[in-house]
């Protein structure tokens, strides 16, 4: 898997399969990994830049992500270690010919954090980084945590983009997910992000959810699009082996011809408003596409921040250390805190631009993919026949998958690697 | 050394009642093993037989023991395998040896392999020792026991041991009886050598190590010895003893038991039953020799990447090079492409080949439906031995199909006696006799072999709450009204699915097995139809729907390496499977062709 020995595991290291928290190292020394983000500038002139806030008020049923309920005095120890970790990716020997076109501040639950510490750190940033005067800022909110005045706040600070956690508008859904507000409250918080001046602003939502009917869904998809948002997530729900529901397993599942449906319904509603489903997931109106999360699905480079985030340099894939606290002592001892980095092969790496690429409606490039098939005999027929099946298209430059390619994607992904 | 002062035996008994616990004691008691050294079932020394807890092959082992009457003795014990499938071990084991050990577990009872191998021993004539084992646990019943030994061996109950080979109670007591009911072994140390071949392996370093009784003479490194039955000569390299690891000894003589190497290249060289004698001296009569072990049912054997194909073939040789009773030879497979069909003594060895070319090997393997073999006489006069359903001539060239049959033999508590019955039918048994035993009967039945060798055992066992045991031996082959039933995906017939099976079961086998496939055969891009049919006639159907939704939603925070290696997961997971056609069938599917 590895190349040119870079990932060197340390004896008795985590396993491949959870390369986090494989480093508990005591200084930089330790770190088998400091020097990865040294040692590997990036390619292009301009980066993402990903900061995780790996606190929430509470663990909803179904996430797996990076995060545990905020205990007194941690949000100031991790904001106190994140500012060292800026400073230090700041003094790394190629930051200073960088551009940062993109910061995303995700979660967790980003809004717990109060408008000033926001501001803080995306000082701090701009002080290391050149920040683009027309960087997407984006800050993942939860309605339960904001307010009017709070994202006057954040928008004083930079923020120029919001993501909206409302997931569903069904009262006795909200609850069962572990969401602390509820539909009333979800478009309280639209209604703010508007007021405080966010003209760009996502709304999160969920199909496939436990008591979910597509009535149900349709009515809650119908709502939202009257709210007018910019842009629309929506993810399928499944269960990671990571979170609650994923270990004790749930009840009431929509049959997967319903959440076909769900899908579907959503779809065509997007459609209909104007919204371009521009990724499996996303849809958004002209001009309002993520603008982070295609440097992702372009296969671009990023920067990590926070607890147990990954970044993207050159040919190396790493991530940070997980646990927060141990995020926090690597800083302490003005370390970076990375836990792993895997330089990927040719082959791993044409397997992930064509998986991410092809996640998007644009698909790939049939002019950087054509010299790329020569050697790869299999791949190939594999792309010819979904051709066939009508699960991907050729629209003449660019290869792609169809709506109904979308909706199997991770069975055709797997042919991919 | 005097021949009085030498003791031969094996140790016998139903599957599970002790055997090699016994022989860990022995081994301890006479310090053969040092007792911190040692582990629970020493002599079960491939890796399989210990993680099983079942003995595969026969192992052999001298020890040294001070009797109460102040001799010493030298005692060669042999530990056998209990389960059918190694049952020709057994006998082979007995060929060596004057006296066996044949233990009983107390909770159990006497079961079929008890019997079978109480039969074994006492047509060679061998002093038989009864051995009551377990009897440290609370469901032991040694009157119980006793009285059955006394019933149904026509041995003296009374005389049996009671012991417990875990905790060591009465184990002295099997020592003193080996040396005073066992007689010594006879022999003339000065006549020319006469050495009965009755086990063997092959070692990387030393060739062919040949298992030896010597009934006469005396050999010793650089000794010329005849193989009589292909009149090849050797040199002596080595003699020694197993005590349990090989270890040289100057010489061996008439009487004892030990090995020998002669830079012989093959396990087929010196096969077991083979008479070892002088070049310069030969014996007059050898032994009357031994049948070959027969293999009973067959397999494909294909590797999931085809690329694997030497390796698998190279892996074969190997493993043969140790396992003479299991046969190989290639074949080709339009579904599966090169491969091989295998030859085994039951289903047990199968799955054993296939775990140890899996591991040893590091194969991932296919095995296709298991077979008989059987007769299948042509219109144009030939006779075929068909052991692979896709060879069976068509219909109009078969003038008659013949099966092989089995003679049985079932040990169970009364009160099952109408389960069995009803399963025997079910499986085309035929009754032969019955015989009463205290509570329990003694069952004899006739059996085609292709009823027997999948899930019978298991069935029994399960109807009869674990009471019911089992043995079995080939008889003969009888017409059979047979037919080709074949499995069909998406049209195109799967040769590795086809079986052949009795024309009054095919349609219920047929409905079962598309059943059963549907429920292995994920879910694919496209619509799977699986039908089974007979000739033409499609019998039974079943689909497998298209998938209708495979997408994780979410590329979170940009940890694009937890998404490719969750699909790498999935990847390795369909490396499982063989690309037939279209489709991806996984391995589980071939062997659930007769398991249904
Ligand atoms: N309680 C009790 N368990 C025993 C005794 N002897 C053997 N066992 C257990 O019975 C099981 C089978 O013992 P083995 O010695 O492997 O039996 P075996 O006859 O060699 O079995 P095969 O070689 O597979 O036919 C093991 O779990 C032993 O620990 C005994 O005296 N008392
Ligand atoms: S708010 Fe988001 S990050 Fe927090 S527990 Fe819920 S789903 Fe997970
Ligand atoms: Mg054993």
């Amino acid at each position: 898997m590895t190349e040119g020995g870079l990932t060197k595991k340390r004896p008795g290291s985590g396993s491949a399969d959870n390369p986090f928290d494989s480093f508990a190292g005591s200084g930089p020394a330790d770190n088998p990994y400091a020097s990865v983000l040294a040692e590997n500038p990036p390619e292009a002139d301009t980066l993402g830049l990903y900061v995780h806030v790996p606190f929430c008020t509470k663990r909803c049923g179904y996430c797996s992500f990076n995060t545990a309920p905020l205990e007194e005095g941690a949000m100031a120890r991790y904001l106190e270690a994140l500012h060292r970790e800026i400073d230090l990716l700041g003094a790394l020997p190629w930051a200073a010919r960088v551009r940062l076109a993109t910061v995303f501040v995700g979660g967790g639950t980003p809004s717990l954090l109060a408008a000033e510490d926001l501001a803080a750190a995306l000082d701090g940033i701009r002080a290391r980084f050149d920040v683009g005067a027309d960087a997407e800022i984006t800050v993942e909110c939860n309605p339960e945590s904001v307010t009017r005045q709070k994202l006057e706040g954040y928008r004083a600070a930079g923020v120029n983009r919001l993501s909206l956690g409302v997931q569903s508008l069904d009262d006795s859904i909200l609850p069962r997910l572990g969401r602390l507000h509820d539909a009333r409250g979800a478009r309280a918080a639209f209604e703010a992000a508007r007021e405080a001046g966010c003209a760009n602003l996502s709304v999160d939502l969920m199909y496939g959810l436990p008591g979910l009917d597509l009535d149900g869904w349709t009515r809650a998809v119908d709502t939202v699009l009257d709210w007018g948002p910019d842009h629309l997530s929506a993810y399928g729900l499944t269960l990671d082996a990571g979170s609650l529901w994923g270990a004790a397993g749930i009840e009431g599942l929509p049959a997967e011809q319903e959440q076909i449906d769900q899908y579907w319904r959503l779809a065509h509603a997007a459609a209909a408003h104007g919204l371009e489903h521009y990724e499996i997931s996303n849809y958004a109106r002209p001009r309002f596409r993520s603008r982070h999360n295609q440097i992702y699905w372009h296969a671009a480079e990023y920067l990590a921040a926070g607890p147990g985030a990954c970044g993207f340099l050159g040919r190396v894939r790493y991530a940070n250390v997980k646990a927060t606290p141990r995020y926090c002592e690597a800083l302490a001892d003005g370390a970076l805190p990375i836990a792993s980095a895997e330089q990927l092969t040719p082959r791993q790496r044409l397997a992930e631009r064509l998986i991410l690429g092809l996640r998007t409606a644009d698909g790939v490039p049939t002019a950087w993919l054509e010299p790329r098939l020569d050697g790869e005999r299999d791949l190939r027929r594999r792309i010819e026949t979904w051709r066939a099946q009508a699960l991907l298209v050729d629209t003449g430059d660019r290869i792609r998958l169809t709506e109904a390619g979308f909706l199997l994607s991770d069975a055709l992904f797997v042919e991919l690697l | 050394m005097v021949l009085s002062r030498i003791r031969n035996f094996s140790i016998v008994a139903h599957i599970d009642h002790g055997k090699s616990t016994l022989a860990d004691r022995l081994l301890a008691l006479t310090g053969t093993m040092d007792a911190k050294k040692a582990v629970d079932q020493v002599l079960d020394s491939m890796d399989l037989e210990r993680e099983r807890g079942i003995t595969i092959k026969a192992h052999t082992v001298r020890l040294m023991y001070r009797a109460r009457d102040g001799q010493e003795y030298t005692l060669n014990l042999i530990d056998t395998p209990g389960h059918v499938d190694f049952s020709y071990e057994v006998s082979r084991a007995l060929a060596a040896c004057e006296g066996a050990v044949l233990i009983i577990d107390a909770a159990q009872g006497i079961e079929a392999q008890t019997l079978a191998n109480f039969y074994l021993a006492s047509d060679a004539n061998l002093a038989i020792i009864p051995v009551v084992n377990k009897i440290d646990l609370p469901a032991a019943d040694v009157e119980g026991t006793r009285a059955q030994i006394t019933e149904t061996l026509e041995l003296d109950g009374g005389d049996a041991l009671a012991i417990s080979a875990k905790h060591g109670t009465g184990v002295p007591e099997v020592l003193e009886a080996i040396v005073a009911r066992i007689p010594p072994p006879q022999g003339d140390p000065d006549a020319s050598l006469k050495a009965l071949v009755f086990d063997s392996f092959y070692d990387s370093y030393q060739g062919v190590v040949v298992y030896v009784r010597l009934t006469d003479g005396r050999v010793r490194p650089g000794t010329r010895i005849l193989l009589m039955s292909n009149g090849r000569s050797y040199d002596v390299q080595q003699v020694g003893v197993f005590s349990p690891d090989m270890r040289p000894v100057e010489e061996l003589s008439a009487g004892q038991v030990g090995y020998i190497t002669a830079s012989m290249k093959r396990v087929a060289d010196a096969k077991v039953g083979e008479t070892i004698t002088e070049t310069a001296r030969p014996t007059a009569v050898p032994f009357p020799g031994y049948r070959d072990a027969k293999p009973m049912v067959f397999a494909g054997l294909y590797s999931i990447d085809d690329t694997d194909y030497e390796a698998l073939r190279d892996a074969l040789e190997k493993l043969r090079l140790n396992d003479p009773a299991f046969t190989y030879e290639p074949e080709t497979s339009l579904a599966l492409g090169y491969g091989f069909r295998c030859g085994f003594l039951g289903m047990l060895h199968m799955e054993i080949v296939q775990e140890r070319l899996e591991r040893e090997f590091d194969l991932s393997l296919i095995v296709t439906a298991p077979s008989v073999q059987y007769k299948v006489r042509t219109t144009a006069g030939e006779v075929l031995d068909i052991d692979n359903p896709s060879k069976l001539p068509t219909p109009d060239r078969i003038e008659q199909m013949d099966e092989p049959y089995v003679t049985s033999s079932v040990l169970v508590p009364t009160e099952f006696m109408t389960a069995i019955y009803k399963l025997a039918q079910e499986k085309r048994g035929e009754h032969r006799s019955l015989e009463y035993h205290g509570k329990r009967v003694h069952i004899r039945f006739d059996f085609p072999l292709a009823e027997i060798v999948v899930d019978f055992y298991d069935r029994l066992k399960s109807i009869s709450k674990g009471y019911a045991s089992f043995d079995y031996e080939l008889s003969e082959f009888r017409p059979s009204d047979l037919v080709k039933l074949d499995i069909l995906l998406n049209g195109d017939p799967v040769d590795a699915l086809s079986s052949i099976v009795h024309r009054d079961k095919a349609y219920e086998k047929g409905k079962a097995l598309v059943e059963k496939l549907r429920a292995v055969i994920p879910r694919q891009l496209f619509e799977v139809a699986i039908q089974a049919a007979i000739g033409s006639r499609v019998i039974a159907r079943e689909t497998v729907k298209a998938m209708g939704k495979n997408v994780t939603a979410k590329c979170y925070g940009g940890d694009i390496t937890r998404k490719r290696k969750l699909l790498e997961r999935q990847k390795e997971g369909k490396k499982r499977m063989k690309q037939v056609g279209k489709v991806e069938v996984p391995q589980e599917a071939f062997l659930s062709v007769l398991k249904s």
